[in-house]
């Protein structure tokens, strides 16, 4: 028991000590504990769906490019760790000072950045000094644009380009030729670049290529125009002839033990193109390594689309901002593959298309930026702006606010407004108009005619006043026993009730209260 | 086994008083204190008095639950970011298992704030307020009627607008976060709009920046979460005055549209309390939540008028936090006619990031939903509809801080030990402001340590009367009640709160 009586007191020594060293670390450390654990995770791993410090080589490096994402914030897409993210980090300059910026980031790199060294105060402030007149958050593209990730390390080492002149079309016996040229290729990246020519050369790449392991190993080769591949002395990949990239790839296993092992590249550029894409998959890699400065073509991680479309005969719809109308859209899609969009703001149907309705996966994915088009082909605008006119005088009772920024803002008199729709038993649309003195209801459902598809829609109009429509603005018509073409692919027919006529480039139905008109849709 | 034992006991003999008291002098600090009210030790006190039991949603579909709204019959209806209206049967029973899900309506745009009344589901979407009815009776929405489209919208995803219930005047109210969150590109973004039965547009309130929930306490006032960014140091729970002005100016221009009395334009690098006392508009917020300390981004609002089910928190406000996946809880006051009040952690360890919340009234469940997308969440699941019911055993929490003239009065759920109660060591206050500006957040600032001069316990002693030196008028008031104990000698499950003191009452 009396042993451990002066164990204690160096421990607590020790403990002292540590405390005094790393104050700033530990201020560091509640910097990140307050603000950034929430997004980043206590290990900085990341919470779900958020990008994690570990792993990634953000904050690695000289930290300038750190310390702007801290003051200023950073937006849009980002790949991180392998994986692509479409998420905002907020901007904390007016939150941090210098020195607790400094503290925080040496934090991060000490523990998660696998000690990528201190940050200073006085690097934050001439940092916060030089980016003063930034007030949006900075962009992937633009932070790698001024601090670039170093080139990673490749596995081959001592990797050495010999260049030879002259044109063949076929492999050449490379021991009895001269060499032109011979470089060593510090980056350990393969390019054809490296020859310094266009066309008629060959190259020789020899090297040790490090395996990290034992195990099976796949590299995948495919060039422009021809080459062989030799791994451990053995041959394992060749392409041959004259061509181009796409059709020639070969993707070969072979068992490594770990070390290195004598790696050699023949190729040979006749003319036109000079591509070399040359990679490998290690026993534990999910992902393709390159050795080449031109990477295969890998299928990408593309967002997987999400079909909106009409289900047993049930219209299918989507409430969103649809590419090409205005914010208020209300899309539907029909079971005989017809489409349309409806503008709640000008209370019109703008787009009509045939084919595919629309795919959720902009929206109903991250946060959903931005407008999605239709899915579809083909697609008519029939209009643009507001398409309802009643009485010539509006008293200006109806207003709707307009204008994209403060110093345009203004209450503007409208003909009408929208009154929301009614959905048939087939989920098939009726929208409802209001205006002064005047209702309108305009039903859309499909409707084959001719064997061609296309769409049936009712007008019907009500109240004290006329209302007239335009059917579609801009668009050439032209009329034939009771059908109109409008534009290059909609035919639009009367079927009863009364009928619309062309008002130069538009299509206009003028009905009085208690008139309707059927019309008939169809797309060449 | 037999050697560790020993030097334990060795450790513990020898260990002297004063480093005992070191030991507990750095578990008083802040940060162990926020630890503590968040780890696994609260979440276990948490299980015996509520009870979380997460709700089937509808088998392979993506039900990202965006808002909740209570229908006759014990249904439940919910609806989704991908604009779809689910009724659920089954929601209040015991085995939830047995769950029975309808889909009631689809293509709306990112509902946020729906209610039932007199057989139709009225919602607030992106782009309107609506009503849905199923007119022919076939269980599905068939009438999906615009009640009113008149705030701007431009085709930016951060446009949200979330719905209140009705008011007493059957209004709804809607807040219309900043265009991206920073800007004001389209009419009426940024203030609070009431919408009539008829659909008439009332401009309400300025000020506005990114709303997280809308919600009203038992009086009817209407309060709203606003998110930390430009002009908001932290987030807050605001309360939505009409006329006011709730101090981000981006929006400010939309005034011109109706005549409305022009907002102030506050000086940015200054505080709150120098502002709104130029501006008399300018309502400060009602509770501030400390940024990063109580939470990152608050969301739904519920107010406990369940007479006791929900448990013994009469009154007082629960609100969502998306980040954290937590539930606070806020007790509110009015003095020198301001809200004000504290906020405490509450409940934890929900599965996603909580948006909505509903509190049935009559029943005492809290149902809550939640979704992680576009913004992570501490919750691991993608989303989440969940229900929390009080267990009927009082939780050892300080129920309410009251400002005084001179101090706070903290009342407790339990009579307090006198000893420990009375015992001015067993409180910690610090007290900090943060810089109101036009830039995206603020540190805490102008820091300051009033001192707790004396503490009386009540008769009851469900009271202590804290007597303190050094209030700051507008600032957050951090109170630690760490060393108070109830006559078991529990301590507190958690153990702090956060006063905004916007104003110290006369008396």
């Amino acid at each position: 028991m009396n042993v451990l009586i002066p164990m204690r007191f160096p421990a607590l020594l020790a403990l002292v000590a540590t405390t005094t060293v790393s104050m700033a670390a530990e201020d560091g450390a509640q910097v990140y504990n307050t603000l950034c654990v929430a997004c980043h995770g206590p290990d900085g791993k990341g919470l779900n769906g958020l990008p994690p410090l570990v792993g990634s080589d953000w904050p690695k490096g000289p930290a300038e490019r750190t310390i702007k994402i801290v003051l200023q914030g950073m937006t849009g897409p980002v790949e991180v760790a392998g994986k692509s993210y479409n998420i905002d980090m907020p901007p904390q300059g007016a939150v941090l000072s210098d020195e607790k910026i400094a503290a925080v980031l040496t934090y991060v790199r000490k523990n998660f950045a696998g000690n990528a060294g201190a940050v200073t105060p006085e690097l934050v402030k001439s940092v916060r000094a030089a980016t003063a007149a930034r007030t949006t958050p900075w962009t992937a593209a633009e932070l790698l644009k001024d601090h670039p990730f170093p080139p990673a390390k490749t596995a081959l080492v001592n990797l050495v380009g010999t260049m030879y002149k002259g044109e063949w079309k076929e492999l050449p016996d490379f021991t009895k030729l001269k060499p032109a040229q011979i470089e060593d290729e510090n980056t350990g990246v393969i390019s054809p670049a490296q020859a310094g020519l266009k066309d008629a050369f060959a190259m020789v790449w020899t090297a040790q290529f490090q395996a990290p392991e034992d195990g099976k190993y796949t590299f995948v080769f495919d060039c422009d125009d021809f080459g062989a591949l030799y791994v451990n002395g053995e041959r394992i990949a060749e392409v041959k002839g004259i061509g181009a990239i796409g059709t020639r790839r070969k993707e070969v296993p072979i068992l490594l033990k770990k070390g290195p092992v004598p790696f050699r590249l023949e190729y040979v550029e006749f003319a036109g193109h000079e591509v070399i894409q040359l990679g490998f998959k290690g026993p534990k890699d999910k992902e393709f390594k390159w050795l080449s400065d031109t990477k295969g073509a890998v299928a990408k991680a593309k967002r997987t689309p999400i079909p909106i479309e009409a289900k047993d005969g049930y219209t299918a719809s989507y409430r969103n901002f649809i590419g090409g109308t205005t914010p208020r859209a209300l899309g539907f899609g029909f079971p005989n593959a017809t489409n349309l969009t409806y503008s709640a703001d000008n209370c019109a149907v703008e787009l009509l298309w045939t084919g595919k309705f629309m795919d959720g996966s902009n929206h109903w994915i991250d946060r959903g930026q931005g407008n999605q088009p239709p899915a579809g082909d083909g697609v008519v605008k029939v209009s643009d702006g507001a398409v309802i006119a009643g009485p010539s005088a509006p008293s200006g009772a109806i207003i709707a606010y307009r204008g994209a920024k403060a110093g345009e803002f203004k209450a503007v008199p409208v003909a009408a407004e929208f009154k929301g729709y009614q959905l048939d038993k087939n989920g098939n649309p009726t929208f409802k108009v209001a205006g002064e003195g005047f209702t309108l209801t305009d039903a859309w459902a499909p409707a084959d005619t001719r064997g061609s598809v296309g769409l049936a829609r009712k007008l019907v109009a009500a109240g004290d006043n006329p209302v007239t429509i335009t059917l579609s603005r801009g668009l050439a018509v032209k009329a034939s026993l009771g059908s109109f073409e409008v534009g290059p692919r909609l035919v639009v027919r009367s079927l009863s009730g009364i009928a619309p006529a062309p008002v130069g480039n538009d299509l206009v139905l003028t009905l009085k209260p208690g008139e309707f008109a059927e019309l008939g849709y169809s797309f060449r | 086994m037999k050697k560790l034992t020993l030097t334990l006991l060795a450790l513990l003999a020898l260990a002297p008083l004063a480093e005992a008291q070191a030991k507990k002098k750095a578990a008083d600090g802040k940060a162990a204190a926020a630890k503590k009210a968040a780890g696994p030790e609260a979440l276990a006190l948490q299980d015996k008095y509520y009870e979380r039991v997460q709700i089937p949603t509808p088998p392979g579909e993506v039900v990202e639950v965006s808002s909740i709204a209570l229908m006759p019959g014990k249904k439940v209806a919910i609806a989704t970011r991908r604009g779809d209206v689910w009724v659920c049967e089954g929601a209040y029973e015991a085995d939830v298992s047995k769950v029975k899900w309808t889909k009631f309506a689809s293509n709306l745009h990112e509902p946020l704030g729906m209610f039932y009344q007199s057989g139709s589901l009225y919602l607030t979407q992106r782009p309107e307020h609506t009503r849905l009815t199923d007119v022919d009776g076939d269980g599905k929405a068939d009438a999906f009627d615009t009640i009113c489209a008149k705030w701007g919208i431009n085709g930016d995803y951060h446009e949200y607008a979330f719905g209140s219930d009705p008011d007493k005047d059957g209004n709804v109210w809607v807040v219309l976060c900043l265009t991206g969150s920073f800007h004001a590109y389209s009419p009426w973004r940024g203030w609070c709009v009431r919408i009539t039965p008829e659909g008439k547009m009332i401009p309400t309130t300025s000020g506005i920046r990114s709303p997280g929930g809308i919600g009203m306490n038992e009086k009817g006032d209407v309060f709203y979460t606003d998110n930390q960014g430009v002009w908001n140091g932290s987030s807050s729970l605001k309360w939505l005055r009409p006329g006011s002005f709730q101090g981000n100016p981006t929006g400010n221009k939309s005034s011109l549209l109706a005549n409305f009395p022009a907002p102030p334009e506050p000086q940015s690098g200054s505080r709150i309390l120098t502002e709104r006392l130029k501006f008399p508009e300018f309502v400060p917020p009602a509770v501030i939540l400390p940024h990063g300390k109580v939470g990152n981004s608050p969301s739904g609002i519920a107010c406990d008028m369940t007479k006791g089910k929900w448990g013994p928190w009469a009154n007082q406000l629960f609100l969502g936090e998306q980040t954290a996946s937590q539930v606070q809880r806020v007790n509110l006051e009015v003095v020198n006619g301001l809200y004000q009040g504290a906020v405490f952690h509450f409940l934890q360890g929900f599965e996603a990031g909580l948006v909505p919340v509903r509190m049935d009234q009559e029943d005492g469940t809290l149902f809550i939903g939640g979704t992680n997308r576009g913004w992570g969440s501490r919750g691991s699941q993608p989303f989440t509809f969940e229900r929390v019911r009080y267990k009927g055993t009082v939780p050892f929490e300080m129920h309410n801080i009251s400002a005084r003239a001179d101090g706070f009065e903290v009342t407790f759920t339990h009579p307090v030990d006198p000893a420990t109660a009375a015992d001015t060591a067993s409180y910690s206050l610090d007290a900090f402001t943060y810089i109101y500006q036009s830039a995206y957040g603020s540190p805490e600032v102008d820091q300051a340590k009033p001192t707790v001069k004396s503490a009386t316990v009540s008769a009851d002693g469900l009271k202590v009367r804290l007597v303190v030196d050094g209030l700051v008028r507008g600032h957050v008031h951090h109170l630690v009640a760490d060393g108070v104990r109830n006559k078991a000698g529990d301590a507190l499950w958690h153990n702090e709160g956060w006063y905004t003191l916007n104003e110290i009452p006369a008396k």
